[in-house]
């Protein structure tokens, strides 16, 4: 019996010890999905975090350094609009109005990636009277 | 075309599910009234339903070589211009043709099950059970995934199977290596609700089914290594391993299995863990269909996800089915399957094995929340996350540390109780075999934790594994006076178990190593180099020589020669390129690696190549000791082959069907 009480009670630590130790890791491996404008509306949140920032690349905000492999390019949802600085070339298909989502954090305004992702779906067409459906452009860029 | 190929197709499908249906319900009659002619007519069932899933496979690979656009999936999956292995392995490129995969592998194994098993009380349920499974695959193929729909009017040429798939031949092998071992693993299943439905708990089903399992397993394995190797090649960042949740639905079910495969063998010898063993494998089965869901269904986006459609609720429910029903059952059978017997100390084989499935059900269920958990999120506060690469590696690696750790001392220890005499000199030398090892790596300038511990480790496993094989020599080499390669070879014949799981260790340790440095030292950079010029990189020297462009009718392929030199010397020259398979146009970063013992040098090209053209960018990576990974997975698979061979002759004479089940009874 003496036996039987050792052994749950360790069982219990353990599992004690584990869920904490699986708490503090979801905590600081979550990454968040967000739009510019979701991100201004909580920026204070996201402080120091890694995000997936997701949007449209603004035209003529285009530039690459290809002696630094500097690319630099405005993400925006229409609402919200931030400066990107990546470290590489322009991937294949990476153009002006077409969807993108960069891992990285923010640093001094500027968000820095460090992975830049094309997403070349057609379900999300930028509408021309500058009103931004901002669920559907999430949406096709998940 | 005077038979439409789509027709037959179509009602082979319908076939193979009446087929299916028929065997289940009949034989579920049959082995609960005991009808001799109801269990022989669902057995001879189940091989024509066979049959009939063969019609079915080589209708459809007939259509997709002779470019029979008719056919729906043919239309929407193949090209004309795919060289024919392409055409082959397209049966499987996409989600109706991997279903229909599926239920023929598992049809092939109910047929064998029922040809080849032995008669006894189980073998009709476990053939119904089979059945049932087979029914539910063959429901969604000819209901809700038909591959067979004919096209009134077809197209003159397909788009073809999604680039990345067709980039690699290793996409030839994995996903069959997977079903084989998803399918292997039902067998057990089968058998295990057998044994609970006709309440014989005893060893029998394990026993019966321990080829069946550890081939399921073996096929498993290799699918995960295989399937590692194939991102690596292909994916273009280096690595093989990235917490996708494709990957993680694929380990889980390996990691339930694994537990399985260790625990069984303590209700072998000691008739415990019995409701582990009955819980493991119905995870195991549950877990693989989940997987399919998650992977199938869209829910969680992913590289690998065919997009949605009936087919994901599908899974789902069957899912939910699936575990009500065996829990539901394990549940109203539990006082016949729990364990009366207390473990007599956990200092014991037993109570290591019973430290696996502690450490594998954990891991199993880190696996399982991170990948849930993005899912969790976005129903409770609607905010979209991803589980990132850290949460796995810092949840698992404390744990895969332990699983190494349990695997160097469990095997040394006795069943029952280890003496304490013994089991302190034995730790003493796994213990210097760790200092030792772990010393040199500190010396030699290993001073992360992670890779200074697992090699450590490493040399503890080796140290196990020598105190195991001198275990097992030395009293025989006395005994016959025979040179000790004589005795090795006569003791690895008679014990083909034993020595497998030795090689399989073995080569777990290699793996481990592997995985530890090549994560854990890795180099990861984006270069440019201007064509004629060079830079320098890691003690390489990488010189873009010329851009290449190479045409044949499947694809265009257009990359970079950079040759890698060390020390004024060229070793290889590299083809890192772009590869566009028509169809979308899209054009598909191929990595060229240079491979050695000691670390990778992987090029992946990150600009495009035209005429104009005046310098590439590449992604370097070099990461050290990688290529002992799939060297690893190649021990434990001939380790895995290795058990199996030959094992009827010996292993029966000791657990011998009958005995067992009277002892139970």
């Amino acid at each position: 019996m003496r036996k039987k009480v050792l052994y749950a009670v360790l069982g219990v630590a353990v599992l004690a010890a584990a869920g904490l130790m699986i708490a503090r890791a979801l905590q600081t491996s979550l990454v968040y999905f967000v739009l510019p404008s979701e991100y201004a509306r909580d920026a204070a949140s996201f402080e120091g975090r890694r995000i997936r920032l997701a949007g449209l690349v603004e035209p003529g905000s285009v530039s690459f350094d290809d002696a630094q492999l500097q690319l630099t390019f405005n993400v925006t949802d229409a609402i919200e609009t931030y400066p990107v600085t990546y470290r590489g070339a322009p991937p294949d298909l990476f153009q002006e109005n077409g969807g993108v989502v960069i891992e990285g954090r923010f640093e001094g305004g500027v968000f820095v990636g460090d992975n830049l992702l094309v997403k070349h779906s057609n379900d999300y067409h930028p509408p021309e009277d500058g009103q931004v459906d901002v669920e559907a452009l999430k949406e096709s860029l998940r | 075309m005077q038979l439409e190929l789509g027709v037959v197709g179509g009602a082979a499908a319908f076939l193979a599910f009446a087929v299916a249906l028929y065997g289940a319900v009949v034989g579920s009659v049959g082995a609960a009234r005991r009808d001799a002619r109801l269990i022989t007519s669902a057995r001879l069932s189940a091989v024509a339903g066979f049959l009939v899933a063969t019609v079915a496979v080589v209708v459809m690979e007939a259509a997709l070589l002779t470019d029979d656009f008719a056919v729906s999936y043919v239309a929407q999956h193949s090209r004309v211009a795919s060289p024919v292995w392409v055409k082959v392995v397209t049966l499987w490129a996409a989600l109706e043709g991997s279903i229909l995969l599926w239920a023929w592998l598992l049809s092939g194994y109910t047929a064998l099950v029922a040809a080849l098993a032995p008669l006894n009380p189980l073998r009709p349920w476990a053939i119904a059970v089979m059945q049932g499974v087979q029914t539910f695959f063959f429901f969604v193929l000819a209901f809700l995934a038909n591959p067979f729909k004919v096209l009134p009017n077809p197209p003159l040429d397909g788009p073809g199977p999604n680039e990345l798939l067709q980039n690699h031949w290793m996409m030839a092998v994995h996903p069959l290596l997977m079903y084989l071992g998803f399918v292997g693993l039902t067998v057990p299943f089968a058998y295990a609700l057998a044994a609970l439905i006709t309440r014989r708990p005893g060893a029998e089903w394990m026993v019966m089914t321990r080829g069946w399992t550890l081939t399921g397993w073996g096929f498993l394995s290799a699918a995960i290594v295989a399937g590692g190797w194939w991102s690596y090649e292909v994916l273009g960042w280096g690595g093989y391993w990235a917490w996708d949740p494709v990957e993680n639905v694929s380990l889980m079910p390996w990691l339930t299995a694994t537990a399985f495969v260790h625990s069984v063998q303590v209700q072998e010898r000691r008739h415990m863990l019995k409701p582990w063993n009955v819980m493991l494998i119905l995870l195991t089965f549950a877990l693989s269909i989940l997987g399919t869901f998650l992977t199938r269904s869209g829910v969680i986006s992913s590289v690998h996800a065919f997009g949605s459609g009936p087919v994901g609720p599908a899974f789902l429910a069957f899912f939910v089915l699936v575990v009500l029903f065996s829990f539901g059952l394990l549940a109203t059978r539990w006082e016949e399957v729990r364990d009366r017997a207390e473990l007599d100390s956990l200092v014991s084989r037993e109570g290591g094995m019973l430290g696996v499935n502690v450490l594998f059900l954990a891991l199993t269920f880190a696996v399982l929340l991170g990948t849930l958990f993005p899912l969790i999120v976005e129903a409770i506060s609607g905010d979209r996350v991803t589980v990132g690469p850290p949460f796995f590696d810092q949840v698992t690696s404390p744990l895969w540390l332990l699983v190494l750790a349990l695997m160097g001392i469990g095997p040394l220890l006795p069943w029952r109780k280890a003496e304490e005499q013994s089991l302190r000199r034995n730790l003493a030398w796994l213990l210097a075999g760790f200092v030792v090892a772990g010393g040199l790596a500190w010396l030699l300038g290993v001073r992360k934790v992670y890779p200074a511990l697992t090699v450590g480790l490493a040399g503890y496993n080796l140290v196990s594994l020598g105190l195991l094989l001198s275990g097992a020599l030395v009293p025989r080499m006395r005994l016959a006076q025979r040179p000790a390669l004589q005795v090795l070879r006569s003791y690895a014949h008679e014990n083909r178990r034993r020595v497998g799981s030795m090689i399989v260790h073995f080569a777990v340790v290699v793996i481990a190593v592997g995985v530890t440095f090549s994560s854990g030292y890795r180099v990861d950079e984006q270069v440019r180099i201007d064509l004629g010029g060079s830079v320098g990189f890691e003690g390489y020297t990488l010189a873009a020589t010329d851009l290449f462009v190479d045409r044949t009718p499947q694809r265009l392929s257009a990359g970079a020669l950079v040759e890698v030199s060390r020390d004024g010397r060229l070793i290889k020259t590299l083809r890192p390129r772009l590869n566009v398979f028509g169809g979308t146009g899209r054009a598909i970063p191929t990595p060229d690696v240079l491979y050695t013992p000691w670390h990778d040098v992987y090029l992946s090209l990150n600009s495009t190549v035209g005429p104009d053209t005046t310098f590439v960018v590449l992604r370097v990576v070099k990461s050290p000791l990688v290529t002992w990974i799939w060297v690893g997975g190649a021990i434990l698979v001939l380790g895995t082959a290795y058990a199996l061979g030959g094992a009827p002759r010996r292993v029966p004479a000791r657990a011998a069907v009958p005995a067992a089940a009277a002892r139970e009874a």
